[in-house]
């Protein structure tokens, strides 16, 4: 049997920056063989990130709400999608994380810096595609799931330039969105992380500290009746908490529009070897579902396929 | 003594394995999955992941959960069942150089028997892993490993119909005395006896108040639960294997090759690399690595003579 050599790879991180709240950005850099992997990754694929070997920051610096996690040790690794790649030169290729400090493997991420070597498998799974024929992208994404999509804003403006993006985030508050943020924050916010992929991105806040007063899914919705393009011309690309995503999936079909949901789920391996991960899918004969696995057969789903988890 | 002069290579169950590292089922697919991370050849062998008469989904998510040094798992056995095994998995299998043992599971003696039956007539396979140690089913499972009168009952039918193939049974560590089940599969006519299955456990989420897993309970595996493997299958050779002559197939929470050893030493023939590959898809093939360090610095000529081999 032949080893296609997709073995663990070394990364080297090149930066380590805390933003605002408990957001932080990590850059990692790939070289040689490991930078070939990443040649033709798309938006939505991620990687598993060992922290097990990365340290605690210190007592002092850890709220207090995560002091229990802290004493936590950890030995899976941890699934991670992509905010950018960018391709350095020839063999040389920077992968962008952004993360949000809530266990006790994201703290181990914050005491990474610069010259830290860490094992990574990836890029794994089956990230966002772009059909043929469509016009115009819709994305629409919550919370901590607005990274991959602004990998996607950037990906779909170099490689599809005459595709027309419009790009919406949910978040609790302005704050809760891991980006930073220019203007006036009440009215309209500029997010240059999105400006700077050439799409404007429309905010929707819960407590009205910014943009849409409301769900990002109501914002989309009052898009949706208000739009004049034909719905065969639209795709959707979402990715966010699954509450978020069913209501996203059955705006969609309310609509007539094809769309993409990013899916997650624990997954101990991330290679499709623990069946964690499981997705329930329709597909089945007579209205039965199917388990598909978030790892190999997502994490992006086609949202008609997907059954929705209600708990 | 040098490195290449060790030798690795074991008998177990009367095929040579060219050392004793397998991976555990469950946790390497039916070899192909694992094949992209790593060259798979280089195993002592593999045990699938369990096959079932029909297919089955598994159980709802969280399947999973992470605890300090381990980790819970609920799959439920899903898996493709035997049509589509023999059918899409079989001739992948075939071009395998190593030995492949195929994990039985079921809900009815009578569903065991039906698919070692069958199984038992490939060639490509070298053995069947009797699944009688799952916690996360609800028929079936280690509802038959935890009596020993089911034990000896299942043991003894389904080994008839494995035909010539070698019959492993796997023990449940979820009981008051492992010997008493072990012998109940030896005396039956268990040709290897294979411990542990994970540790029936729980974890709760303190803010929900529910189980984490949508099972409610998983089996414990990992670094956490190997001392107490060690230890049980140390009591198993000591009780049962060693004067029936019957190997043991050893693992629960290995990650390194010191790991590795201790199972040896303790009394195991192979040992069984499980959630380790979850981690390091290679971790098989650093621990055989390592097993051949420990041997040139210990001056051990065969690993084989390491097994049981305890100092009082």
């Amino acid at each position: 049997m032949v080893n296609s050599g997709k073995k663990a790879s070394v990364a080297t991180v090149i930066g380590n920056k805390a933003l605002k709240k408990r957001f932080g950005r990590l850059t990692i850099q790939f070289t040689g063989e490991a930078a070939g992997r990443f040649l033709q990754v798309m938006p939505g694929q991620f990687v598993q990130i060992s922290l097990s070997e990365a340290a605690l920051p210190n007592p002092e610096r850890i709220s207090s709400d995560l002091a229990d996690s802290a004493q936590r040790q950890i030995l899976l690794r941890r699934p991670f999608s992509f905010c950018d790649v960018t391709v350095d030169r020839p063999n040389c290729v920077q992968v962008e994380v952004l993360y949000c400090v809530l266990g006790p493997a994201t703290l181990r991420i914050t005491t990474l810096s610069k010259g830290d070597k860490i094992s990574i498998i990836g890029p794994l799974g089956n990230g966002f595609s772009i059909p043929p024929g469509k016009k115009y992208a819709l994305l629409v994404a919550g919370g901590m799931g607005a990274p991959p999509l602004r990998h996607l804003a950037t990906f779909i403006r170099a490689n599809k330039p005459k595709m027309r993006l419009f790009a919406f985030a949910g978040a609790k508050s302005l704050d809760d969105l891991p980006f930073t943020v220019e203007g006036p924050k009440s009215e309209s916010p500029v997010i240059p992380e999105f400006s700077g992929a050439g799409t404007r991105l429309h905010i929707a806040t819960d407590d009205g500290s910014a943009g849409f007063c409301g769900l990002v899914t109501q914002y989309m919705e009052k898009w949706l009746d208000e739009s004049k393009i034909p719905p065969e011309d639209i795709i959707v690309f979402s990715c966010g908490p699954e509450p978020m995503l069913a209501e996203v999936a059955r705006l969609s079909e309310k609509y007539g529009i094809d769309c993409q949901v990013s899916m997650e789920r624990m997954m101990a391996c991330g290679i499709g070897l623990c069946q964690s991960c499981a997705v329930e899918c329709k597909g089945g004969t007579k209205g039965e579902t199917v388990y598909k696995l978030c790892c190999k057969d997502g994490p992006v789903f086609n949202g008609r396929e997907v059954v929705f988890e209600s708990r | 003594m040098k490195a290449d002069r060790v030798d690795l290579s074991v008998d177990f169950t009367g095929i040579r394995l060219k050392n004793p590292v397998v991976t555990a089922s469950g946790t390497c697919g039916y070899a192909d999955e694992l094949s992209e991370y790593m060259n798979v050849d280089k195993l002592g062998g593999l045990i699938t992941k369990s096959i079932t008469l029909k297919p089955r989904k598994g159980n709802p998510v969280p399947r999973i959960v992470e605890t300090d040094a381990g980790m819970l798992n609920a799959i439920g056995l899903a898996n493709i069942g035997l049509e589509r095994f023999i059918k899409e998995k079989l001739p992948i299998i075939k071009e395998l150089k190593v030995p492949l043992f195929v994990n039985v599971a079921g809900e009815k003696i009578s569903d065991y028997v039906a698919v070692a039956e069958r199984l038992a007539t490939e060639e490509a396979i070298s053995g069947i892993e009797l699944n009688i140690s799952c916690p996360n089913v609800k028929e079936g499972g280690i509802t038959f490993g935890t009596e020993p009168k089911q034990v000896e009952k299942i043991t003894k039918q389904v080994k008839k119909a494995s035909g010539d193939k070698p019959l492993i049974v796997k023990l449940t560590p979820t009981v008051t005395d492992i010997a008493v089940t072990a012998q109940a599969a030896v005396g039956a006519g268990a040709d290897a006896l294979s411990l542990v299955n994970t540790f029936t456990a729980m974890v709760i989420d303190i803010e929900s108040r529910r189980p984490y897993l949508a099972n409610r309970t998983g089996g414990l595996s990992g670094p956490a639960i190997k001392p107490i493997a060690v230890y049980l299958v140390n009591k198993v050779y000591n009780e049962v294997a060693k004067s029936a002559g019957v190997p043991i197939l050893g693992g629960g929470g290995i990650r390194t090759a010191s790991d590795a050893i201790e199972f040896i030493i303790a009394g195991a023939t192979v040992v069984a690399v499980g959630t380790a590959t979850f981690i390091e898809p290679d971790a098989a093939v650093q621990i055989i690595e390592g097993m051949k360090k420990y041997c040139v610095r210990k001056n051990v000529s065969r690993v084989g003579d390491l097994v049981g081999n305890l100092k009082d």
